[in-house]
Order: structure tokens, then C-alpha cells, then sequence
């Protein structure tokens, strides 16, 4: 009975993961396919084929979208840290008058946590006012806003979990604020430091909706807004659209797979741990 | 979660001779450390949110600001019974998939709480769907639903039901696309329900157990008030996030057929950037953003109350 009981459960367990991760592989499968197999029904690529992916890059401008992500991503990533850490150093150990702390960390989630759609209109016409649209640039300062109040949220928790003990003795030795930071405080915390960079680097790689709103040309197109270019209003470029998901979701799912200790923290939020 | 800060210990005055110096800096380092990210925070949302307003107090006409409006974009809005239809289909989208995902989500945390072998992969291939870009998710899907490349018309064919054709027909378009939603975000309530299940006392369980209560007493009784704040925490950061579902209806359906699948998020960027209509989109949003607002605020004191519970 408890032996029918696990297997049941294995059973289960299988068929879960089976559903999780079929989609991913027929995509895997359209990607390998030539174009008169695609239009054959279902089965496996007959003669496997990476011509939809040598396609994206010479005839659909990819190389320049996959050149925009990286630079975008690296760049709001590495501003929204600089700017996020010191912010969330100061309200995870410095107590503000009026109960500020609480409050400035709440104002920071409220950035994150409204879905950009109820932003692009504002976003657009502040980028157009400016001459930013269509710029990596407007991208980089549109993602280190949303990104800054992420980082400070999320490291601040990290930051506090870290003892004051160390801190205060380096202090009574003579360290000013600034250097038991980067002594102590910045060592301690780097393995949380690594985990909200890649979060942020998931994000922010994966945003779809304000790329799309601000840019118009591979000049600044990032991947996913690429990926969503094949869809044409008459034709879809299947093959091509499939090799494109795949080059989008490959390295999300690396970066994933690396912080998955931490996921739960930085997917809710820091409210689940 | 610790909101709370740790109690601050000043620096002993009077140790070294630039003692006094170093107070005063020790005095102004907070603010100074948080003054960058104060006007970056400011520039992507107070301003934002102004310019939004302003723009739902003005006419556009092909995209230029004409004149102010008063409150004439949102009067429309409010008698424009696309705008309510468009209401209606959210509601009924974002209701449904929560639920199904809550309750799966769950089932699924429970399926696997006492998995010991193979624990770390399994995690990763059901939180996989979660990962990925939603446009990724809207590709897999539209090549799954299409009958030129999918294996759902020939399924259904060779099972002698006839091809769906999922996104060609109003209600199967919607239900596909709550299913996309499911399969995408029931991870997320998942791993919440998870890390929940594992910081559970299992003392009181086995006490129960011992006294003879059954699995599902257990579980009524026992797991899932203890699972509760954590749970109300995930259904609604997944709300408000499904509130503004938008990529993957862009890639599937933009929509359609008809308005099938027009949620309020493809209706305000349809409005504001496909006929350059600012000022109806903004009055649009600005009225959805009061609505979610609501919704963060619940969430907050949620968050807020699970740190106590966790904290004690």
C-alpha cells in the first residue's frame, strides 16, 4: 500500500515535469526543422538543421539585438547596483528619524511592483521629450530606475542579516563607516550581491513591453522585441521564431539554474524565503 | 524579511583625535548614501506619474498634445463600453488563472515537500516556464496552438474530435490563453507554497498524527492555516503582476478574435500607440494604476504581517 503510494507519487512527479518541459523541447524541435518539414506535421526534424538560427543572424538582425540586450542590461544592471547598495546599506543599519526606513523601503517596492504596462505612456512621452526614444541610452535609464528600487529592496534584506558584532568591532579598532563596507560588510554580503545582480539580469533581459514602446529599429531593439518582429501581420517566420526562443530563453535558464537558492527570495520578493 | 533595522551603535567618541570630524560624517553618511538612489527613484516614478497625469488631462490628436482636456478622457473613458468589455475580460482572466494556479500550486508543493532524491532538479524543471521572457512563453505556445507547426489540431484529429484551432475561436482563444498563464506562473505559487511547507514546526504534526488524525485533518487543520500568510503573500504579488499580463497576448492572439482576449493592457497600448491616442491611454492607465495601487497595499500589509508571524 505505502509502496503503491510512492509510486503514485513518482508517477506524478514525472508527469509534472514532463508537462513543464515539453513545450520547451517541440520548441527545441521546430528550431532544428528545415522549412518543408515544419509544414509536415508533428515529428521529430527529419534532417536537423541549424539554418534557422544562421538565418536570424544574417537576414533578421539579431547579432544587433543580441549586442543592445548585453549592452542595456550590463549597463542599467551595474548603474542600479552602485546606486541600490549604498541606499539599502544605510536603511538596513542606520536608524532614520520619523520611521523612515520602513517607509523609504516601501516607496521602492511600489516602483517594482506596479506592472509596466500602467508606466509605458509616461515612460514615452518623457523619452520623446527628451530625444531619447529609440536610444540604448533612454533603455539603460528607464531599467536603472526599475532596477534601483529592486536592489534596494532585496539587499537591504540580505545587509540585514548580516551580524552588527564584526562591524562594530572594526569600528572600535578605528575603521571609518565607509571602510568596514568595503572590508567587511561588501565580502560578507557578495554571494546576496550576486544573486540580486542575476535577478536583475533576468528581468531585465526578459522585459518585453517598454522595449518594445521606446525603440523602433535594430538600432536599439533588444531580443525580445526582435523575437516578436518575425510575427508578421500576414506571415510567421516559424523556424526563425523558434530558434529565436530558444536563443532568448537559453541563457535566462543558465542564470537560473545558478541562483536558484535564492529564486523564491528574488521572484516574491524578498516576502518568502 | 526583516523590515526592522538593526539598532545602531554610535562609534565611541573621543577614541582618536579626528573623533569629531568623523562623527559629523558618521552624521550625514546615511542620507548621503541614500540621496543617489532618492532622485533615480524619483525620476522613474513621481515624475512619471505626473507626466501621465498631465497627458490624461490633454487632447492628442495624431500623437501631438492639442489642448487640455479637463476630465473629458476620462468621462470617455468611463462611457466607452469597449473600455468595460475590456474590464470584464481582465477580471475574468486574471480571477481565473490565480485560482487554478493557487490551487495547483499547492497540490504541486505538496506532491513534492518530502522529495529528498533528485529535489534540486526537479525544482528547476517545474520553475523553468517561470523563467524564461513572457514573449519566449508566447512563442512556445503559438508554435504548440498553430495549425501549421502545433501538436494540438493533429491530437485532437487523430482522437477523432476535430482540430480546435485553439486561437481562432473566442472562447477556446481565451481559455488557451489561461492556460499558457497556468503553465507559465503556477511555479511561482509553487515554490512559495514550498518554501512555506519546509518552514513549517513538524512537532505539532506529528503530535496530531499521533493522536490519530487523518492526512486531510491534518492538513485543514494544521498546514494550511500555518501556510496562510505566506500563501496570501504570493496570490497577490500574482494579481497584480496578472493584472498586467500583456507579451504573451501580444505574441498569441494581439487580442483576438474579436475582443475575445482584449485585456485592459493591450486596450490602453492599442489606444495610446496604434492611434497615438495619449490621452484616452493615460486616462486609462491612470485609472487601472489607482486600482493596483489598492491591490499593492494589500499586498504590503501582507508582507508586513507574514514578517511578524515568521519574526516570532
Amino acid at each position: 500500500m505505502k509502496r503503491a503510494g510512492r509510486y503514485a507519487r513518482w508517477a506524478a512527479i514525472v508527469l509534472v515535469i514532463f508537462g513543464s518541459l515539453f513545450p520547451f523541447l517541440w520548441m527545441l524541435s521546430v528550431s532544428l526543422k528545415r522549412q518543408v518539414d515544419i509544414f509536415g506535421g508533428p515529428s521529430l526534424p527529419k534532417q536537423p538543421t541549424l539554418s534557422n538560427y544562421t538565418a536570424l543572424f544574417t537576414q533578421y538582425h539579431f547579432g544587433a539585438y543580441l549586442v543592445n540586450s548585453i549592452l542595456i542590461v550590463g549597463a542599467s544592471v551595474l548603474a542600479s547596483l552602485l546606486i541600490g547598495t549604498p541606499a539599502a546599506y544605510a536603511l538596513a543599519r542606520f536608524k532614520l528619524p520619523g520611521g523612515l526606513n520602513s517607509q523609504a523601503l516601501f516607496a521602492a517596492l511600489l516602483v517594482r511592483m506596479v506592472p509596466p504596462i500602467l508606466l509605458v505612456v509616461p515612460f514615452y512621452i518623457i523619452l520623446a521629450k527628451f530625444g531619447l526614444l529609440n536610444t540604448r541610452l533612454g533603455l539603460i535609464l528607464l531599467y536603472t530606475g526599475i532596477n534601483t528600487s529592486f536592489v534596494i529592496w532585496i539587499m537591504q534584506s540580505f545587509l540585514a542579516e548580516i551580524p552588527t558584532d564584526i562591524e562594530d568591532a572594526a569600528l572600535v579598532d578605528g575603521d571609518s563607516r565607509l571602510s568596514a563596507l568595503r572590508r567587511i560588510i561588501l565580502p560578507l554580503a557578495s554571494s546576496g550581491l550576486a544573486a540580486t545582480a542575476i535577478f536583475a539580469v533576468i528581468t531585465t533581459y526578459n522585459d518585453f513591453l517598454i522595449a518594445l514602446t521606446m525603440t523602433s529599429t535594430p538600432a536599439a531593439q533588444t531580443v525580445p522585441v526582435g523575437i516578436s518582429t518575425l510575427i508578421g501581420k500576414i506571415q510567421v517566420e516559424w523556424g526563425p521564431m523558434a530558434a529565436g526562443g530558444i536563443i532568448g530563453a537559453l541563457p535566462i535558464l543558465i542564470f537560473a539554474f545558478i541562483v536558484q537558492r535564492h529564486f523564491v527570495r528574488g521572484m516574491t520578493l524578498g516576502a518568502v524565503k | 524579511m526583516a523590515v526592522t533595522t538593526a539598532p545602531v551603535r554610535p562609534s565611541e567618541p573621543g577614541r582618536r583625535p579626528d573623533a569629531g570630524r568623523r562623527a559629523g560624517l558618521d552624521r550625514a553618511l546615511p542620507w548621503l548614501l541614500l540621496l543617489p538612489a532618492a532622485i533615480t527613484l524619483g525620476l522613474v516614478s513621481i515624475y512619471p506619474i505626473y507626466a501621465g497625469v498631465h497627458a490624461s488631462l490633454t487632447t492628442y490628436l495624431y500623437g501631438r498634445p492639442v489642448a487640455g482636456a479637463g476630465l473629458k478622457n476620462y468621462t470617455d473613458t468611463w462611457h466607452d463600453p469597449v473600455f468595460w468589455q475590456a474590464m470584464e475580460v481582465t477580471l475574468k482572466f486574471v480571477l481565473i488563472a490565480v485560482t487554478v494556479e493557487t490551487v495547483l500550486g499547492l497540490g504541486l508543493a505538496l506532491l513534492v515537500a518530502n522529495v529528498v532524491r533528485g529535489a534540486r532538479w526537479i525544482r528547476m524543471s517545474i520553475l523553468a516556464p517561470m523563467t524564461v521572457a513572457p514573449v519566449v512563453v508566447g512563442v512556445i505556445w503559438r508554435l504548440i496552438y498553430e495549425s501549421e507547426t502545433g501538436f494540438v489540431n493533429p491530437l485532437f484529429t487523430s482522437l477523432g474530435l476535430g482540430a480546435p484551432n485553439v486561437l481562432s475561436h473566442e472562447g477556446s482563444a481565451f481559455f488557451g490563453l489561461v492556460l499558457v498563464d497556468v503553465w507559465e506562473w503556477t511555479p511561482l505559487l509553487f515554490l512559495i507554497c514550498l518554501a512555506g511547507l519546509q518552514s513549517i514546526p513538524q512537532e505539532p504534526l506529528e503530535a496530531a498524527a499521533v493522536d490519530g488524525a487523518g492526512p486531510v485533518r491534518l492538513f485543514f487543520n494544521h498546514t494550511l492555516p500555518l501556510l496562510l500568510p505566506v500563501l496570501a503573500v504570493g496570490v497577490v504579488l500574482r494579481l497584480i503582476d496578472a493584472v498586467g499580463t500583456f507579451d504573451q497576448i501580444f505574441v498569441l492572439t494581439r487580442g483576438g478574435p474579436g475582443t475575445a482576449t482584449q485585456l485592459i493592457s493591450i486596450y490602453a497600448y492599442n489606444t495610446a500607440f496604434n492611434f497615438t491616442d495619449y490621452g484616452h491611454g493615460a486616462a486609462m492607465l491612470i485609472a487601472l494604476l489607482a486600482f493596483a495601487l489598492l491591490l499593492v497595499l494589500v499586498a504590503l500589509s501582507l508582507m508586513r504581517r507574514a514578517a511578524k508571524r515568521v519574526a516570532q
